[in-house]
């Protein structure tokens, strides 16, 4: 499946539960259409890694994920040989080595005869392929989700520029392996270091932040339809004022969703101080965010 | 369309963003895919491919609004085009008396719709290149170049209300009006241009850029003549600091244990298999950690650097097996205890106040040494740096060197930090020379720079 026009991504993507603006919907698109990674940045939970996920049901492809951090390196992300396998092998092939160096009247003769044979240890079989090399060998398109690329370290940052520029991979002993299908690529930062120009000008960027009110609102409905509307309103406003103050993290829209869920959960029909005071542990992650929201409370819910 | 994007990148430019040439065809391509005349499309394609982080998107917001809204002439009125020529005439026939320097040639630009030149000077100004003016921390070179496009815009505004009056008789009230409106809202965007732009991206960046410079020029700075405000701000550096060097310690240890094969444990686990190294175990060997004995003297100018050093030391305390503190004037005291229960900064207001030592004697370090000797001798052993923080003043006292130099033989090894100026060391009352020779190490401590030299050898 593809993406017809800008529309048809909107359209798309709110069937597989995504609600996004005209701004996501065109990088999107043209993300598909040139072929090109698309480097998603913004605060965490506005939906940054959702989204990759609504683009993968929506074209109906297998998500494959790559999660960075501090330290990952080529044998985690690209492939590694297994080891185990090939020893378990070489064991049980003992005697069919006998067979082959039977009859050789030198060493170096031996050795000529085994040498051929080598290949069969570092071939296709003994490769364990990890994200990036499953994506690229995958027979049906996917959709690769580099998760919080800033994470991990410059030395990884500059081998996947290598990587998504010609998606292609070189094993040495294998030789190239070039992409059957080229991947629709998500990389999704938290903006903790800025990536290299030379990775961004290899990407689409994208910057998501908090919703607007009215995406918002639809977001909620969609996503919790058990709630009645003037509830989601009272509650996408409030979330909408907190926002502004001053806080050490703010909520998102996670934290939208969360919250109007437990206040289901707990049957609340009407959005009160208390209420509102009681529940505010699932807004805010930090005891002294909730002490500043509780002191401006009045403030808020008028 | 493409003269139109290609004049937007060049105005972009001007304003100080970044955008390469692959960025432009890659935009112009992507063009052709989507539906330009809806603009939330076409508005979301410039943006995708010129302003690729955070910091210049609202750059980029107010430039597109700039450059897409306010400087079209409005298709509304009926009769756009006869007034494009009428604005031509018009600035052509503006009555201006100074028409030469560069300040009036770009608002004239800006009138007429090229926007360019007045944003290049906009951001020159706001840069402050020029360096006109500008003596030691002051924008004075910027705020004289904001003047200068502010008086500009002002002459044009009375200018185009002289000509408004001349023209009068000779020409249509209808079109006088249109004029009249179109100028006004031009002039107006450009004074809220000049007046808002210090919120921009390249503020931000040159911002930053001053305050690391200020920070660098904080660690030159001796550690007794910090202000108060300053010590705050040394907090942050030697945070962010510490969390850098111990980011550095762990990649250091996770790469150095990288792919060192621990035979013995491999062979035993072998056994299960019938002696076929199956598992593979690597060696993982947990990094030397050293003890730390430090002796703060606390009199004076020394405990300003000496405070800095316990902040780093206790910020990076996992790194090592134990610290332990004293502090002394005469006589000293065990402080560890402080330090552990209290956070750093309390403890080490805590430390100037509470220890059961004699503040306001004078400095012996014989006497001190001496005590040390009595009571904490049996934490010395060869895992432990010895650190002094300390002029080596002994007031005429005896410096009893025998001590250290007991000390030494028993630690691993002696550090002597001193932050007093180096042409002082040898002079007076200090007893520097004599120490000297009993530390493996005497290192200036007088500023940051110097602290963090020494701490990052130290854990390294």
């Amino acid at each position: 499946m593809k993406f017809k026009n800008v529309e048809h991504v909107q359209t798309a993507l709110e069937a597989a539960e995504y609600i996004c603006s005209k701004t996501i919907a065109t990088v999107v698109f043209l993300a598909q259409a040139t072929q090109k990674p698309v480097l998603v940045e913004g605060p965490a939970g506005v939906g940054k890694t959702e989204l990759s996920k609504a683009v993968a049901r929506s074209l109906r492809r297998e998500l494959i994920r790559l999660q960075c951090y501090e330290g990952l390196d080529e044998t985690k992300a690209l492939y590694e040989w297994e080891y185990a396998k090939q020893l378990l092998y070489t064991q049980m092939m003992k005697e069919k080595i006998d067979d082959v160096i039977s009859g050789s009247n030198s060493l170096s003769d031996a050795v000529d005869r085994i040498a051929d044979q080598e290949d069969a240890f570092f071939s296709e079989r003994f490769i364990q392929p990890r994200p990036l090399l499953q994506a690229i060998e995958s027979s049906q398109p996917v959709v690769l989700l580099i998760d919080e690329v800033d994470k991990s370290d410059p030395e990884f940052e500059a081998f996947l520029l290598e990587v998504l520029s010609d998606f292609q991979v070189s094993i040495p002993e294998l030789g190239t392996h070039k992409a059957r299908n080229i991947p629709f690529v998500f990389l999704t930062s938290n903006d903790s270091r800025d990536m290299s120009d030379a990775l961004k000008r290899r990407c689409i960027h994208l910057y998501i932040d908090y919703p607007e009110r009215e995406l918002e609102m639809k977001i909620v409905l969609l996503k919790i339809p058990r709630i009645n509307e003037s509830l989601a309103e009272q509650v996408v406003d409030t979330i909408r004022k907190i926002r502004e103050l001053e806080l050490k993290k703010k909520p998102c829209i996670s934290e939208t969703l969360d919250w109007a869920q437990s206040l289901i959960t707990l049957q609340v029909e009407d959005l009160s101080t208390e209420v509102v005071a009681d529940t505010l542990n699932v807004i805010c992650k930090y005891r002294a965010d909730v002490e500043q929201v509780k002191q401006k409370i009045d403030k808020i819910m008028n | 369309m493409v003269n139109l994007v290609l004049k937007f990148v060049s105005c972009a430019r001007a304003a100080g963003l970044r955008i390469s040439t692959s960025e432009v065809l890659d935009c112009l391509n992507q063009l052709e895919l989507v539906d330009i005349l809806d603009e939330p499309q076409f508005a979301a394609v410039l943006r995708a491919n010129f302003a690729k982080s955070r910091r210049e998107q609202h750059h980029f917001d107010r430039l597109y609004h700039l450059f897409f809204h306010e400087l079209r002439i409005d298709e509304s009125i009926a009769h756009s085009e006869a007034l494009a020529a009428q604005i031509q005439e018009a600035l052509d026939n503006l009555p201006l008396e100074s028409n030469g320097n560069q300040s009036s040639q770009a608002v004239l630009n800006f009138l007429k719709g090229d926007p360019l030149q007045f944003l290049e000077q906009l951001r020159q100004a706001l840069s402050g290149r020029d360096g006109q003016g500008g003596g030691m921390g002051a924008n004075l070179g910027a705020v004289v170049r904001r003047l200068e496009l502010m008086l500009q815009i002002n002459a044009f505004d009375n200018a185009l209300l002289e000509f408004f009056n001349d023209q009068r008789g000779r020409m249509n009230w209808e079109t006088r009006r249109d004029l009249g409106e179109h100028f006004n809202a031009r002039l107006k965007s450009a004074r809220r241009l000049l007046t808002q732009q210090p919120m921009g991206y390249d503020i931000g960046a040159e911002k930053l850029l001053s305050y690391k410079k200020h920070l660098d020029r904080l660690g030159e700075v001796h550690f007794a003549s910090l202000t108060k405000k300053e010590v705050e701000e040394m907090r942050e550096v030697i945070e962010q600091l510490v969390r850098k060097l111990k980011d550095r310690i762990s990649r250091r240890f996770a790469s150095r244990n990288r792919g060192i094969l621990d035979v013995k444990k491999t062979l035993r686990r072998s056994a299960k298999y019938h002696g076929i190294p199956l598992e593979i175990i690597f060696r993982t060997r947990p990094p030397r950690k050293a003890k730390i004995v430090t002796l703060c003297d606390v009199s004076g100018s020394v405990w300003s650097a000496a405070r800095f050093m316990l902040n780093m030391l206790y910020s990076l305390q996992e790194c090592f097996t134990q610290v332990r503190s004293f502090v002394f004037v005469a006589g000293l005291d065990e402080v560890t205890q402080i330090f552990e229960d209290h956070e750093i900064n309390q403890a080490i207001d805590k430390v100037l106040k509470e220890a059961n030592i004699e503040y306001n004697a004078a400095t012996d370090y014989g006497l001190t040494f001496r005590q040390f000797h009595n009571e904490y001798m049996d934490i010395i052993n060869k895992k432990t740096t010895f650190i002094i923080i300390g002029d080596g003043r002994t007031n005429y006292s005896n410096p009893e060197e025998q001590i250290l130099d007991e000390i030494r033989e028993r630690s691993r090894r002696v550090i002597w930090l001193n932050p007093e100026t180096q042409q002082f060391w040898y002079t007076g009352d200090s007893e520097m020379r004599t120490y000297q020779s009993c530390c493996q190490e005497v290192r200036p401590c007088q500023n940051l720079n110097q602290l963090l030299e020494f701490i990052t050898t130290l854990v390294l």
